[in-house]
């Protein structure tokens, strides 16, 4: 048997623990050895309190228990992001982690809709959402995962503390082996032949050695970026937010879902967690100033604040390649998608989960490492189409951003789609990456593009035909909410912060 | 003035043309669009076959044809695979299943066990853990197997004359209005199909053309930018050889591609015969030299109905072009190396079907088709160009041709990704899923270098004692199913007494 590969992490945070946990809980320390080197000095970004469903995923192969989980980074659930003022003023809409209609009907159920919007329905299309109907009513179970009933049209993820996240994922890796070192980074030793990274020497005069480098150092980028020269694909003229200030206030309602909202400048977010509510404004220097925006961020809170506004500056894109040489970049050392669409732990995840089966050995197969490469450029591609979406579906006059935005170039990938969907209500589908049609659908419908006109095959059947099964679904779906329990009751039940020893999901279910 | 498409006309023969006529009087006649078919003369002959994938009973089940029917009158017989013998000299032939368990949530499939198991000693070969490819060697039909882990179903080798009389006499039963002619003229203007001028002088008029005329094209091969683009140079053979040969007793539970020193030769049991289909490079053999051949390669005698034709490779530019859609063989055609014909088809009408254009005049709907098409196109032709990129028949021009050729990135990756670690990355509109990559490859020997990691995470026992049970369920499984021949016999009789009953 060969020596185990000598796997170095640089920087500890979401992305350097999720790393860590994720190596060490999936391969056997025949194979790999896994170490960290953090700096309590440089502070973590601590990207996205929310989440995307797909974490849950993540969680269940690295086996971690989702109540003690949500006790330990004091989560809530979340059903979907409810984005208000996007379309235009005075529009809401929510993007729900579930189908609309009936399960197993997404093909053809948004055609049904805009006809019998055409026969005089006037529901809005997440009046069919469940998970929309429940965010919005502040309820909340877990679902069933088998069977097409309704109880399994939705699906849900987490808002949590992405700091005691990364804490608690620490304390499992380094319960698992994974060494931990504090320090910072004084210099990278490359080989002078083939440029890959050979070892890292700490201040302390420390030298770590390693066979495959993992930069989870953030925005700065340190090895992929800075040591490896790989350049950057800069994508701020689709996406023109280059600030954020986010700011922590006192607990109010534990809604079941983030809050985006259209501001003048760019968005701001709400995230309910248990002990707090997570507040931030997103926001383009092109189109205010950064002490405007602070002061417009505070205004906006519905609860006291916690702390002083914090400042995040970054730009939307992406390292030309995400893995080079003996090197891989996992979280904002590889690129940064604005968490409009709670996509940044998301990528953290894809990218460990597809450098895991392609882990290569002690030399880097460069076929497995253009593998990776692909796959991550459509995740970040396809993110980007859809978060460039809703920027660009903008009918407000109100402030220059959203003039901007309405008239920007978008990539014609993303052109294709909208123009599409106007025509006939089409929505192509992809293999690989996020965002199912239904998501897709969410945010055109959401933001006021109404089709003009729908598939044929939605005429197949009467129109009163069509409208009593549309009410009979509804009226199921009104009933099956209302029998769903308040969310913040379940979560004191299942995993308040509070709570030792609290239940098990099997026994949660009603 | 746009408007709803109210009238589609479908111009072609044989099966394509009828499957389109059924599966849009199923669907969208009910809206109100007229169905009509303009029948150009057959191009089957006698001894044709259609061979299918197990997704056709899906298509049968959605248009509401009986399943039963293609047992009692279009020959058919169920098949779990295909085998693949010759392709690698000395090598063990190897069966491509018709496996469908669906891949483990956790992304750890049971191949990278496989992998691991051969490289410390396991000298059980990969199909045998195939419950489809055990099937199809034991003589068994793959039925009623909806286990969650392990599930096969079978696909159809059928009479190709008879499956398009029972369409037709299905989709004209079920109201689609037809009219036998061949076309005159085709009048357009710009992108659009005026009108369509048959023999008698008759003119037609539709809102949508679908030309299901099979390779001759004889609607889109007259549409601007719709220009076929060859796939000779990565598929080299250009003429295929049909004939029959006698039946099978008893028949076994798989369609036979053998290669040979020009190209391939199939064996397809039907109930009452053998399809004998022969595709090879035209420059390499006469016609007349390879029919003098073919008793010895297919080992048993070729009757009186052999015929030959030319087989052009490749796939046209554009196969929606203004009010006109290409499907099927009209769109992209490659030869019957692993059955796709029919799914070809399928998958052209399920596309369109979604894709249905909401009203005349612009069809931005049609760019879309186009690229599902071409990325359709480009899997299928990959997986067939596998075969002959993967062959070990040394010492012979033609096959140590194919084996030097390069081949299209998107194989290429396929080739090196699955070389280096076991996994296949998949794109958009595959045909094939992992599973089916992995045993052509692993059929035609291409090992993997190495194993998912987390492989090694389960334990050397665990892995052995899984390793042992999913043997041991593939051949329990296996011993409940029906031989192919009782198979076929249960089916017939009920079918029968029904038949009379409807008249």
């Amino acid at each position: 048997m060969s020596e185990p590969l000598d796997i170095v992490i640089l920087g500890g945070g979401t992305a350097g623990w999720m790393a860590a946990t994720a190596l060490t809980s999936l391969i056997p320390p025949t194979r790999c050895r896994v170490r960290l080197i953090e700096s309590e000095e440089i502070g973590i970004v601590g990207v996205g309190e929310a989440t995307f469903p797909e974490i849950r995923n993540f969680n269940d192969a690295i086996g971690i228990d989702e109540a003690e989980m949500m006790r330990a980074t004091k989560a809530a659930f979340k059903l979907g992001i409810q984005f208000v003022d996007w379309g235009f003023k005075g529009s809401r809409y929510i993007h729900p982690f579930g189908v609309h209609g009936p399960v197993g009907m997404d093909h053809i159920f948004h055609h049904r809709w805009l006809r019998a919007r055409g026969l005089g329905s006037k529901r809005d299309i997440q009046d069919y959402s469940f998970a929309a109907q429940a965010a919005r009513d502040c309820r909340f179970d877990l679902p069933e995962t088998r069977g097409t009933d309704i109880e399994s049209a939705y699906t849900y993820a987490y808002h949590f503390d992405a700091g005691l996240y990364a804490a608690y994922l620490r304390d499992l890796a380094e319960r698992r082996g994974v060494v931990r070192t504090e320090g910072k980074v004084l210099n990278v030793v490359q080989d002078p032949e083939t440029g890959d990274i050979r070892s890292l020497v700490l201040e302390s005069g420390e030298t770590i050695s390693g066979d495959l480098f993992i930069d989870c150092s953030g925005f700065r980028s340190l090895l992929l970026g800075k040591t490896l020269g790989v350049g950057w694909e800069d994508w701020s003229k689709w996406l023109p937010c280059d600030r954020a200030f986010a700011v922590p206030s006192e607990r109010d309602e534990l809604s079941p879902y983030t809050r985006s909202t259209a501001m003048e400048a760019g968005w701001r977010w709400r995230i309910p967690l248990q002990h707090r509510t997570g507040n931030g404004y997103v926001f383009s220097t092109s189109f205010i100033n950064e002490d405007e925006a602070a002061a417009s961020l505070m205004r906006g809170l519905e609860a006291k604040a916690l702390a002083d506004p914090r400042m995040l500056k970054f730009q939307a894109g992406r390292r030309l390649v995400n893995w080079e040489k003996n090197c891989v970049a996992v979280g904002l050392a590889g690129g940064f998608l604005e968490p409009l669409e709670s996509t940044s732990i998301y990528l953290i995840q894809a990218a460990i989960m597809q450098l895991v089966p392609l882990l290569p050995g002690k030399i880097v197969d460069p076929r497995l490492r253009d593998e990776f490469n692909r796959l991550i450029d459509l995740q970040y591609e396809r993110i980007r189409d859809f978060l460039i979406l809703h920027y660009k579906l903008n009918r407000r006059d109100d402030a220059e951003i959203w003039r901007y935005a309405a008239a920007m170039e978008v990539p014609d990938s993303l052109t294709r789609k909208i123009e599409l969907f106007r025509h006939s209500a089409i929505i192509e589908r992809y293999r690989d990456g996020l965002f199912p049609p239904t998501s897709w659908l969410s945010v055109f419908i959401g933001q006021g593009l109404i089709p003009e006109s729908y598939s044929p095959l939605a005429d197949t059947i009467p129109g009163e035909s069509l409208i009593f099964h549309l009410d009979a679904f509804h009226a199921d779906l009104l009933d099956r909410v209302g029998e769903m329990r308040r969310h913040d009751r379940l979560i004191n039940l299942y995993c308040g912060a509070e709570l030792s020893g609290a239940p098990t999901a099997t026994e949660m279910r009603p | 003035m746009t408007r709803r498409i109210q009238q589609v006309v479908i111009v072609g023969a044989d099966a394509p043309a009828w499957m389109a006529a059924a599966a849009f009087q199923r669907s969208v006649s009910a809206a109100g669009t007229r169905i009509r078919v303009i029948e150009l003369p057959t191009l089957l002959h006698p001894a044709d076959v259609y061979s299918a994938f197990p997704e056709l009973a899906g298509f049968h089940h959605r248009i509401g044809l009986d399943e039963d029917l293609l047992f009692s009158r279009c020959k058919a017989v169920p098949v779990a695979g295909r085998r693949f013998s010759n392709w690698s000299g000395a090598g063990a032939p190897f069966i491509h299943g018709y496996d469908r368990s669906p891949p483990p949530a956790a992304g750890l499939g049971f191949t990278q066990l496989w992998i691991k198991g051969r490289q410390k000693g396991l000298r059980t070969d990969f199909e045998n853990f195939s419950l489809a490819s055990v099937a199809a060697k034991a003589g068994r039909v793959p039925s009623g197997t909806g286990d969650a882990e392990l599930h096969a179903a079978f696909g159809y080798n059928l009479d190709a004359r008879a499956y398009s009389a029972l369409l037709r006499q299905f989709a004209k039963s079920g109201g689609v209005e037809s009219k036998a002619a061949t076309i005159a003229h085709v009048e357009t203007e710009g992108d659009q199909i005026k009108a369509v001028i048959l023999d008698d002088g008759e003119r037609v008029e539709a809102d949508l053309f679908v030309d299901a005329s099979g390779p001759r094209g004889a609607l889109i091969g007259r549409m601007p930018g719709a220009d076929f683009e060859s796939w000779r140079d990565w598929l080299p053979c250009d003429r295929m050889l049909v004939a029959s040969a006698k039946g099978l007793k008893p028949l076994p539970a798989f369609s036979q591609i053998s290669a040979f020193r020009h190209g391939w030769i199939g064996l397809f049991p039907l109930q009452d015969r053998t399809a004998v289909v022969a595709a090879y490079d035209g420059s390499e053999t006469s016609d007349q030299a390879l029919l003098a051949d073919l008793p010895a390669l297919a080992n048993m005698p070729i009757g009186g109905d052999a015929v030959v034709s030319d087989l052009n490779q490749g796939i046209r530019r554009r196969a929606w072009v203004g009010n006109c859609v290409a499907i099927g063989e009209s769109a992209f055609s490659l030869e019957p190396l692993d059955g796709a014909q029919l799914h070809i088809v399928h998958y052209c009408i399920s596309q369109l079907m979604t894709l249905f254009p909401v009203k005349t005049g612009l069809f931005p709907e049609a760019d879309l088709y186009d690229r599902i098409l071409r990325r359709l196109g480009g899997n299928l032709r990959d997986f067939q160009l596998a075969h002959y990129k993967l062959n070990r028949r040394f010492d012979m021009p033609f096959w140590d041709g194919r084996r030097d050729a390069s081949v299209p990135e998107t194989l290429q990756r396929k080739l090196d990704v699955f070389t280096a670690r076991g996994r296949v990355p998949l794109y958009d509109d595959e045909t094939f899923q992992e599973l089916d990559w992995e045993s052509l490859f692993i059929g035609h020997g291409l090992m993997p270098q190495s194993y998912d990691p987390r492989v090694d995470a389960i334990p050397e026992q665990e892995h052995i004692a899984q390793v042992q049970a999913r043997m041991n369920d593939i051949v329990g499984l296996v011993e409940g199913m029906a031989p192919v021949d009782d198979f076929i016999a249960g089916v017939n009789p009920r079918q029968a007494a029904e038949a009379k009953a409807v008249g």
